[in-house]
């Protein structure tokens, strides 16, 4: 990486300043490193949260388990492990879009990520974007988004991770991470499987999970060369292999078991001039599914959807303060299925985005995006941001925003009842953000405003066939302070992150708040450590929340973990680390009638050589 | 700068201050424990959201109460509440996506017995010479598990199975024979099944296709609606009333609807009563064609039903919020009365 940094350098003398230049070869190093430039570069005004390396290593490799502790997201899981939808400050399942390495992997087929289906092991980051980003991401970041980032490092190292976990219910984890690279290559790989009989207490009942077993496995392989100073190749890999029975509920036995397939792959091109940086990306993506009404019988259901994307990005710098990035991206979606017949749609998208810094105080951005479809009309969006930081300490964050989900394949192609003539969800929203920073805290305070309408909505019609229809209009608004504390005395470190969200989402119709959305969430994350030992402790709060004619209890779940850092030989660090899940052994459900696992136990050994 | 700031926050913390009302609906939850003289009301409840429940509203509508079951047993009813059968005391609850039958005494509401083995996506029980027959698709994708129930109604055990064809729905029975109407499951079927009181199919008889709804006239004659396939099959077909004569079991006559006509829940009243397209039609038995205009419009029936001169039906709304119980007088054709019940009310069951 020293070395890039230098070329950079090099490159830059003699034609500006010196501290111009190491700027200009900042932004270039992102782009040759970074998978995703734009969350960097053209997010001023967002609110951002990383969750790297530390954080990721102490959770449960599930996004889901790492979201629940680490960020205002609810979820809504059909018990542990079970299908896992976000609800993202109070939008629904198909309102958060899921990024990796730059390129939108919801589904086509139910505008969804089933969170339980991406392992964390495998990223470098996953990073959290508040607010509407569909000018950047596309179709379905109206809550905001999330980010699963792999980066490229081009210097000489050789890293292996290993790591082992077995856990309560039979619960096995055995994961393999490389990391090799040269001044000129950069190779990532990594592989995670997970296996488990799952079948916890179901707490105050005599009952167990007993139709839950799930296993899964993940591979990653990331690479890049560099070819010289002007160009390099990158390719992405993912794929995801889970076969899961479903959970039943307390009242409704289940024996159904779903197998379901993601292959994810970029290809990408980038050409490096002084003024301007030109990529090009080709991807596929593939998701596969099957459903088993009863595991023991043959007969299934299936659906499958192959994407096809090429995209072109051009960066400009037109001044040393302005940047602009043009966009434009081709997709073919082909799909088949029990329930619909062989639908595709094509898409073709134009966007531009603007940076300007005005002053060091001042950055704002103006971005704009247009979707071409084949089947339906898709709005124009656009956003604008900015950032003023009154002094070192304090800065102000704000963006607004027009943002669009489009109807998926099963809205519109699904037999019975599918329907073309639907037009894409849009929304407006303002967020506003503050962000103070010191040396022991930092404190981010969000307050922002959602205003939904033409959501998709299944309803019956006069036969009595569920069919989907733009008909439901829903505002949200809310807030959300988080707090990160740091501390070191000598060789004690205390470590704190909390995040307290207060969400209103109400449907103009009924005026209610809507199902599955708490008013009230809070969690927190306390970590102490002392030269090789450290304890932490995680909490999460979740208010009530309303669901088909009642309510769900709120709950308060608690996790404590010890972990044990020591050095086997020169260049070998184990890690052992045992964690307690559910330590007050509570009662909880976040779906009606689904309940969550009672106290449970993990041992972890991680080896990095 | 600091007024900024200051000024910047406090609008923050507006938006705090906004604080969220809780509409609670007003149902009555308190278990009166006396559910004769009254109307039992089956709620299906979301699928997968064990939501079903069983209101009951007294005869002259000035009493209704809702979950009936879990608020005298303490426990939830279960997941997609299908119908109810009665026998002597009893109530049988068919509970389709919990894989049950609640068992409970049809006045006290007090539980009896669950059966919870041997059924498989039962569906609607009838009782023939004192045993009970319930309908099971079997798996719902596999269409050649289904199978008819037979249960001892002194043990509530299930003493044998009888194969059957693709989709049994609805089962009526006289005092010698069962008969089933195959609406085909997942898919659409077109036939009667005809099962003695051995427990064997006698015979299937060809009627129109997907039969929802069976009425037997004073006379005995069963009448059987079929709705026809809908369009989104892309092979539309018309609904079609067939009269079968139970001395020989063949259909004695038919009728034939338009293509595009799919009329449902057909009951006998002096007259024959059926729903289609937010209307509900009168046929009278010796006519010898159906009738081209409606007794009563402007309704959203998932389910209705004829009593002593009055026409009863459930409207499920959005299907998520709770549904409405309406009765209609058939001398006049007018609106009576109406009462709140749960969600996707689907059965009205007279209980005196």
């Amino acid at each position: 990486m020293k070395r890039l940094v230098y070329i950079f350098l090099l490159f830059s003398i003699g034609n500006s300043t010196i501290a111009q230049s190491q700027l200009d070869s900042i932004q270039k190093l992102d782009e040759v490193i970074l998978s995703d430039v734009k969350l960097k570069r053209y997010a001023s005004g967002y609110k951002i949260r990383t969750l790297g390396d530390s954080i990721l290593e102490k959770n449960s490799l599930s996004l889901t388990d790492l979201l629940r502790y680490n960020s205002n997201i609810y979820f809504k899981e059909n018990g542990y492990g079970m299908v896992s939808s976000p609800s993202f400050r109070g939008t629904n399942a198909s309102q958060t879009a899921v990024i990796w390495n730059g390129i939108n992997i919801n589904s086509q087929l139910n505008g969804q990520v089933d969170f339980n289906t991406i392992n964390t092991s495998n990223y470098d980051a996953v990073e959290i974007r508040s607010g509407g980003g569909s000018v950047q991401y596309g179709s379905g970041a109206i809550g905001g988004s999330v980010h699963l980032s792999n980066d490229l490092s081009f210097t000489k190292h050789t890293n292996h991770t290993v790591r082992m976990r077995y856990g309560s219910f039979d619960t096995k984890l055995a994961n393999y991470g490389l990391s090799t690279g040269s001044e000129h290559w950069s190779v990532n790989f990594g592989i995670a499987y997970v296996n488990s009989e799952n079948d916890y207490k179901y707490l105050g009942t005599d009952k167990i999970n007993n139709n839950g077993q799930y296993d899964n496995l993940s591979i990653n392989l990331n690479a890049g060369y560099l070819l010289n100073d002007h160009h390099v190749l990158k390719l992405y890999h993912q794929s995801f292999a889970g076969d899961r029975n479903f959970s039943g509920t307390l009242v409704a036995p289940s024996k159904s078991k779903y197998e379901d397939t993601n292959y994810r792959s970029m290809l990408e091109w980038d050409y490096f001039q002084r003024q301007y940086t030109s990529k090009v990306k080709v991807a596929h993506l593939l998701e596969e599914f099957k459903y088993f009404e009863n595991k023991d019988a043959e007969h299934f259901s299936f659906g499958r959807v192959q994407s096809f994307i090429g995209n072109h990005n051009l960066n400009i710098k037109l001044t040393e303060a302005i940047d602009l990035r043009t966009i434009i991206e081709f997709a073919k979606y082909t799909g088949n299925g029990d329930n619909f017949a062989s639908p595709n749609r094509d898409e073709f998208s134009a966007t531009a985005l603007w940076r300007h810094e005005l002053s060091e105080r001042l950055i704002y951005g103006l971005n704009i995006r247009k979707d071409f479809t084949s089947d339906f009309q898709s709005p124009f969006v656009f956003s604008v941001d900015g950032e003023y930081r009154f002094n070192e300490s304090y800065a102000v964050k704000i963006n607004g925003s027009k943002n669009f989900r489009v109807p998926t394949f099963n809205d519109l192609y699904w037999s019975p009842g599918g329907n073309l003539d639907l037009l894409p969800e849009s929304s407006y929203q303002v967020d506003l953000g503050q962000e103070f920073s010191s040396k022991f805290i930092d404190l981010k305070f969000n307050a922002y405003y959602i205003n939904t309408k033409d959501m998709i909505q299944w309803v019956p019609d006069k036969t009595g066939l569920f069919r989907p229809q733009n008909i439901n209009k829903v505002k949200t608004y809310g807030s959300e302070v988080e707090l990160f504390l740091k501390y070191t005395i000598g060789s004690h470190h205390l470590n704190m992150n909390s995040g307290y969200s207060y969400t209103v989402s109400k449907n103009d119709a009924s005026a209610k708040q809507l199902i599955y959305v708490p008013l009230h969430k809070f969690n927190v994350n306390l970590s102490y450590s002392f030269k090789v030992v450290e304890l932490f402790y995680q909490h999460q709060f979740n208010g009530e929340v309303n669901i088909i004619g009642g309510q769900l209890e709120k709950y308060d779940v608690g996790k404590l973990g010890l972990s044990y850092n020591y050095k086997i030989a020169k260049n070998v660090h184990s890690i052992l680390q045992f964690n307690i899940n559910n330590l007050y052994n509570t009662t909880y459900e976040n779906v009606a009638l689904r309940p969550m696992p009672n106290r449970n136990y993990q041992l972890q050994l991680t080896l990095k050589f | 700068m600091k007024i900024k700031k200051h000024l910047i926050l406090g609008l923050s913390l507006v938006m705090l201050a906004f604080s969220c009302s809780n509409d609670n609906d007003n149902i009555q939850t308190e278990a009166s424990g006396a559910y004769e003289d009254g109307i039992l009301i089956t709620n299906e409840g979301n699928y997968s959201q064990g939501n079903g429940s069983v209101s009951f509203v007294s005869t002259d509508f000035s009493y209704a109460e809702n979950t009936i079951f879990s608020n005298v047993n303490g426990k939830l009813l279960g997941d997609t509440v299908q119908s109810i059968e009665f026998y002597e005391d009893l109530a049988f609850i068919i509970v389709n996506n919990s894989q049950k039958i609640e068992v409970v005494n049809r006045y006290t509401f007090k539980s009896v017995a669950t059966i919870d083995s041997g059924l498989n996506n039962p569906r609607y029980m009838t009782v023939l010479l004192g045993k009970g027959y319930v309908t099971n698709w079997g798996d719902g994708s596999d269409p050649s598990d289904d199978y008819v129930a037979v249960i001892d109604l002194n043990t509530f055990a299930i003493t044998t199975t009888i194969s059957v064809e693709e989709g049994p729905e609805r089962i009526v029975s006289n005092a010698t024979t069962a008969y089933v109407a195959h609406k085909g499951g997942y898919g659409q079927n077109n036939i009667v099944s005809v099962i003695d009181a051995n427990a064997t199919v006698l015979k299937t008889i060809t009627v129109g296709d997907v039969p929802n709804s069976m009425a037997f006239d004073n006379l005995g004659q069963l009448y059987v609606l079929a709705e026809g396939k809908p369009s989104w099959t892309q092979d539309e077909t018309a609904g079609k009333l067939s009269v079968i004569d139970p001395t020989n079991n063949t259909v004695i006559s038919s009728l034939d609807f338009a293509i595009d006509q799919h009329p449902t829940n057909l009951t006998y009243g002096e007259s024959l009563y059926y729903y289609m397209s937010g209307k509900v039609y009168k046929y009278d038995v010796d006519s010898t064609n159906l009738p081209s205009t409606a007794v009563i419009e402007g309704v959203n029936f998932n389910y209705m039903t004829v009593n002593n001169g009055v026409l009863y039906g459930v409207d499920a709304g959005d299907y998520t919020n709770n549904g409405i119980f309406k009765s209609y007088d058939l001398a006049t054709y007018t609106a009576k009365n109406s009462k709140e019940v749960g969600i996707i009310p689907g059965g009205i069951y007279f209980n005196n």
